[in-house]
């Protein structure tokens, strides 16, 4: 058993919504539920939700094999640039790896990130998507 | 203030050590470190390792190595800062002697890391990321280095094959080299056709998984052991750590690296870099580009034109095709450069003055710099 129900609960609402920090001292943004800021260590901050909807500025298509993700191969893992301005990495979903390309926009949504053995628990969290026009 | 020597280095050869453990790898290097040291004993015992834990079940791993090796007489202490241990180990030894803490230090870098088929390791060796914003997520260090690969040849219009040549200069540095993992040659046309592992990573821009173990030997005093005739002094560490890469505003650049290398550039004279023996983390061949111009040896976007002049960088092979047993790589780049400045790696020998180690765990989270000095 590898999976943690307070280690993921704690974090629960990080890893159903995409919230960044955004930081009063330095001004700067920042993807995720940061505790200070990751670019000054000011502990003056406050979550900001975002829209989840962003473009796609680099991505790579991954055939790297890691335990309790193996059926999700290929992942196609994107560095996504939100519209709020800040960059996120997650992974595009429900997208065929030929029809990924840069600029293209994503939205966020709800998929399992792993799951132990078939009776354990399962891990939810925010992949990424392509916004299909005129939805 | 104190000086630091390196009196004695051991290295086995990274591979698939199937016949022994942890403990017979790290006894072996000891034995032949401290043979070649002089020394009767040590002070402190200093243990770089990434992945006891996850890989060998065991914690406090230089309490029981030193319990096994009947050595409970000496301070010991297990150093992990995940793929730059070895480094930091060494960082760690130097302070104690300088701040007369120590006077003999033993470093022993030592992983075991075939002991599970490859997917396991994958998964752990990517703990090196945050677990709750990047591992938990399925995002792993070569998906990392795909993405800055990517920016890199965007941002200088180059193209994939402008930037396979690493690898094969990489190979046949190894080939020559009896530690390495990897003795065999490349060419490109190998590297651009190898498995894809994170597009536009292939399986030969990447290190192989193999075991190792190295040691070297520090002491305040260079009147003794292997560096009596031509001893070669530690004279600097250092360390930064950087953002995660979605902070960062240009991918193509290594924040922590860049900030070690500033450090560097201030205490010593600017062209000591272009004439120093480096070794470098290229756990990735983008890295090697990327590394080559945060350490000033090529203009950003012109590393790819000049990988074949420079001559003593990473002889050993590099993680490429040396190997990276992980916790051990910084304690082999080390006494891969003090063989290197002394009695000779891979049929080479280095005259200068000064030899460099750079390591870095992950996309540069950390970065850790090691300056050796001939004294004459
Ligand atoms: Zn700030």
């Amino acid at each position: 058993m590898r999976h943690s129900i307070p280690k993921f609960w704690r974090k629960r609402e990080g890893y159903y919504q995409i919230l960044l920090t955004r930081c009063k001292t330095c001004g700067r943004i920042a993807y995720f539920t940061y505790i200070k800021c990751p670019y000054c260590g000011s502990g003056d901050v406050e979550l900001v939700r975002s829209s989840g909807r962003g473009v796609v500025e680099e991505y790579t298509i991954s055939y790297y094999r890691i335990e309790g993700a193996e059926e999700y191969l290929p992942r196609i893992i994107a560095l996504i640039k939100l519209s709020e301005g800040v960059k996120v990495t997650g992974e595009l979903v429900d997208v065929d790896p030929s029809e990924v390309s840069e600029g293209m926009e994503v939205e966020a949504v709800l998929r399992i990130l792993s799951s132990d053995d078939p009776h354990g628990l399962i891990y939810y969290g925010l992949k990424f998507t392509p916004i299909i026009k005129g939805s | 203030m104190r000086r630091v020597y390196v009196i004695g280095s051991a290295l086995t050869k990274v591979g698939r050590h199937f016949n022994k453990g942890y403990k017979e790898l790290a006894s072996e290097v000891i034995d032949k470190a401290i043979n070649e040291s002089g020394l009767e004993s040590v002070d402190l015992v200093i243990v770089a390792n990434m992945l006891s834990d996850s890989i060998l079940d065991q914690l406090d791993i230089s309490t029981i190595l030193m319990q096994n090796l009947g050595m409970t007489k000496v301070k010991a202490l297990h150093i992990e800062t995940g793929e730059s241990s070895g480094l930091a180990a060494l960082e760690v030894a130097w302070t104690a002697i300088k701040s007369e803490t120590a006077e003999k230090v033993l470093i022993v870098g030592v992983e075991k890391a075939t002991e599970y088929p490859t997917y396991k390791i994958n998964k752990v060796y990517s703990k090196v990321l945050d677990y709750e914003t990047e591992s938990i997520r399925n995002i792993t260090p070569p998906d990392y280095a795909a993405l800055i690969m990517k920016a890199y040849l965007r941002k200088y219009g180059l193209k994939r094959e402008d930037i396979a040549e690493w690898p094969v200069k990489m190979h046949e540095n190894a080939s020559r080299n009896p530690y390495a993992q990897l003795n065999f040659k490349v060419n490109h046309e190998k590297v651009l056709n190898s498995m894809i592992i994170s597009d536009p990573i292939r399986l030969l821009d990447t290190f192989p998984i193999g075991d190792g173990a190295a040691a070297i030997v520090l002491a305040s005093s260079k009147e003794t052991g292997s560096s009596k005739a031509e001893p070669v002094e530690l004279v600097h560490t250092s360390s930064a750590v950087s953002v995660q890469v979605h902070l960062r505003d240009d991918l193509t650049k290594l924040p922590a690296t860049a900030a070690v290398v500033s450090d560097l550039r201030m205490k010593f004279n600017e062209k000591m870099i272009n004439e120093a023996a480096i070794e470098l983390h290229d756990s990735y061949s983008i890295y090697a580009y990327l590394l080559i111009e945060e350490l000033g040896l090529a203009a950003r976007g012109e590393a790819p034109k000049i990988i074949n002049e420079l001559e003593f960088i990473n002889v050993s092979g590099g993680l490429k095709a040396r190997g990276h047993p992980f916790g051990a790589t910084g304690v082999y780049q080390v006494a891969e450069l003090h063989k290197l400045m002394t009695s000779g790696l891979a049929g080479r020998r280095f005259d200068g003055k000064y030899a460099i180690a750079h390591s870095m765990s992950g996309p540069d989270y950390n970065a850790r710099i090691a300056l050796l000095q001939r004294v004459i």
